[in-house]
């Protein structure tokens, strides 16, 4: 299940907030502290897990320290999604 | 803090790291953050306030506790003993003024005993009323939330805390007409208000930990913390209150290690820069260009060694009680655009922006159908003015938070221009770096300056304009 959502969050990252179709990230790259993800596309991402699998992801959860690679997004996503 | 007060402090901590076996680690900051509250505070012209201040700060953070529990909490023995020896603090404080040999602690003679047994009694009313009727309830913790924003514009607005400054004075027996803006020095508000804003929204959205009044008041007026930041969040601070600590070698060693670079850069390299940084009287002294970029760019070290060498104590302090704050500065100026510069510029204080007011707007207007250039612009200016008006409500902190606003946005629509485009080269990045430190240096000239005919005066110099 978590490898599922890896896979669907990196299509969504690389082809609608990086517009990169060719690049693929590594699952457990910084994505928030590299400089990778800005504040408006971490909104973004939020809503698309809140709308994909239902899982809130609140406010002041957006930053690098709740989360940072696609790996840590999907174990958060999966406990959400659970509950 | 003065250099004397920060040895005390680390004194304490080091003297205290080898009695936590006899003693409570957390008892103990909790009493030295009370008394600290009184101690660091400066005085004031209007009669009592230097005392009355620090009490209404414990006080609100007790009462904040009260309005946050949740509503089938029981208050226990520990909670009870928290609060008496906050009222009992106070009073002995208060009481300190007889005793000439122990007065005093406070800034100048704490006031008589009548007048401090009136605000305990005020405050403990007010936090049991508060405890009995509006514990854990939305419009209470709303209104909570309201009031602190409501004193934070009354503090931070010059007319309007020389308007509170005269009614302060009036009620104190003053002459009224002496009232000025820097009257009400409440000494780390702004710091605790932004505590304050954070529990009771965590309580209103049902994030927040439980944690006993003794280690919320901790939390909310923790000595290191208190008077520039950095600004904790509480589920990463009670948890340390918790685990067991010695101070060993290695700890000792990370806290000292922190200490020396946070007092260099604050007392040596920030002071020394002091002497011919950018400032209201030098800026119309200077007509070269080239002088005027020296003062500048001084200016722009001083106020980063100032504020990065503070973070350093602060942290090096916490270490040796055994609490790691959060950073708050990360190389700032080796950054190569403006948007990683505030991920590196008092990253605490953007960090609570965007909490509590960025991502909510963001995520509200993201749902509307408004295109994405105009959600980032109104997104990033707002929020960028407001961190601007935080440090005052004055036009120049309003321009300076525009401008980085401005940069942001900027920013953000160059990288949409160029992430699909890949004709667009990438800037070197040490030109991107220099340009990100001339863009933010600039905003400076609008921070250290007041009066707008001396900020433009100084635009003007720096490009050789009209000098």
């Amino acid at each position: 299940m978590k490898d599922e959502i890896v896979t669907q969050l990196n299509q969504y990252i690389t082809t609608q907030i990086l517009k990169r179709t060719d690049k693929t990230l590594n699952p457990n790259e910084p994505l928030i502290s590299g400089g990778l993800i800005d504040s408006f596309s971490l909104v973004d991402l939020a809503l698309f897990a809140e709308q994909t699998w239902g899982a809130r992801i609140d406010d002041t959860e957006l930053n690098a320290q709740t989360f940072d690679s696609l790996n840590q997004l999907a174990e958060l996503i999966e406990v959400r999604k659970a509950n | 803090m003065s250099l004397t007060q920060i040895f005390i402090f680390a004194a304490l901590g080091l003297l205290a790291g080898r009695f936590y076996k006899v003693f409570s680690r957390n008892w103990l900051l909790f009493v030295a953050s009370a008394l600290a509250v009184f101690w660091l505070q400066p005085a004031s012209p209007v009669r009592n306030l230097f005392f009355i201040l620090p009490a209404v700060s414990l006080g609100l953070a007790a009462v904040v506790w009260a309005l946050t529990v949740p509503a089938d909490y029981a208050l226990n023995k520990q909670d009870a003993s928290a609060a008496g020896s906050l009222a009992g603090l106070v009073l002995l404080l208060s009481a300190s003024r007889y005793f000439d040999p122990v007065c005093c602690l406070t800034a100048s003679r704490p006031p008589q005993m009548e007048i401090t047994l009136l605000v305990v009694a005020v405050l403990a009313v007010f936090g049991f009323l508060v405890y009995r009727l509006g514990r854990g309830r939305a419009a209470f913790l709303n209104f909570g939330i309201l009031l602190i924003i409501a004193i934070l514009i009354v503090l931070k607005s010059p007319s309007l805390a020389e308007w509170a400054g005269r009614g302060i004075r009036g009620l104190s027996g003053q002459d009224a007409s002496l009232a000025s803006s820097i009257d009400i020095g409440w000494l780390g508000f702004s710091y605790i208000a932004f505590r304050l804003i954070h529990v009771l929204r965590d309580r209103l959205a049902g994030r927040l930990p439980q944690v006993s009044l003794r280690d919320f008041v901790t939390y909310i007026v923790f000595f290191p913390a208190l008077t520039a930041g950095p600004i904790e969040r509480i589920e990463r601070f009670a948890p340390q209150l918790q685990s067991e600590f010695h101070l060993d070698g290695n700890r000792l060693l990370g806290a000292g290690r922190r200490l020396v670079v946070g007092l260099f850069m604050k007392f040596v390299l920030a002071d020394g820069l002091a002497f011919f940084a950018l400032n209201p009287t030098n800026a119309q002294q200077v007509d070269s260009t080239g002088w005027m970029w020296v003062l500048l760019v001084a200016y722009a070290f001083r106020i980063f060694f100032d504020f990065a060498g503070y973070t350093h104590i602060a942290i090096g302090l916490g270490l040796l009680f055994g609490i790691l704050l959060p950073e708050n500065f990360d190389r700032p100026y080796t950054k190569p655009n403006i948007t990683a510069f505030w991920n590196s510029w008092h990253i605490t204080l953007a960090q609570w922006f965007r909490s509590y007011y960025f991502n909510p707007l963001t995520r509200g207007l993201r749902t509307g159908n408004m295109p994405p250039w105009l959600i980032v612009m109104l997104a990033q200016l707002s929020t960028m003015a407001l961190i601007g008006l935080w440090h005052g409500i004055t036009w120049n902190f309003l321009v300076w938070g525009l401008w980085h606003g401005v940069g942001l946005f900027v920013h953000n629509q160059w990288l949409q221009l160029t992430k699909s485009r890949s004709a667009f080269a990438a800037v070197p990045s040490q030109v991107s770096t220099l340009l990100t430190f001339g863009y933010v240096s600039l905003g400076w000239v609008w921070f250290a300056l007041p009066e707008p005919d001396n900020a433009m005066r100084v635009l003007r110099t720096l490009f050789g304009v009209g000098a």
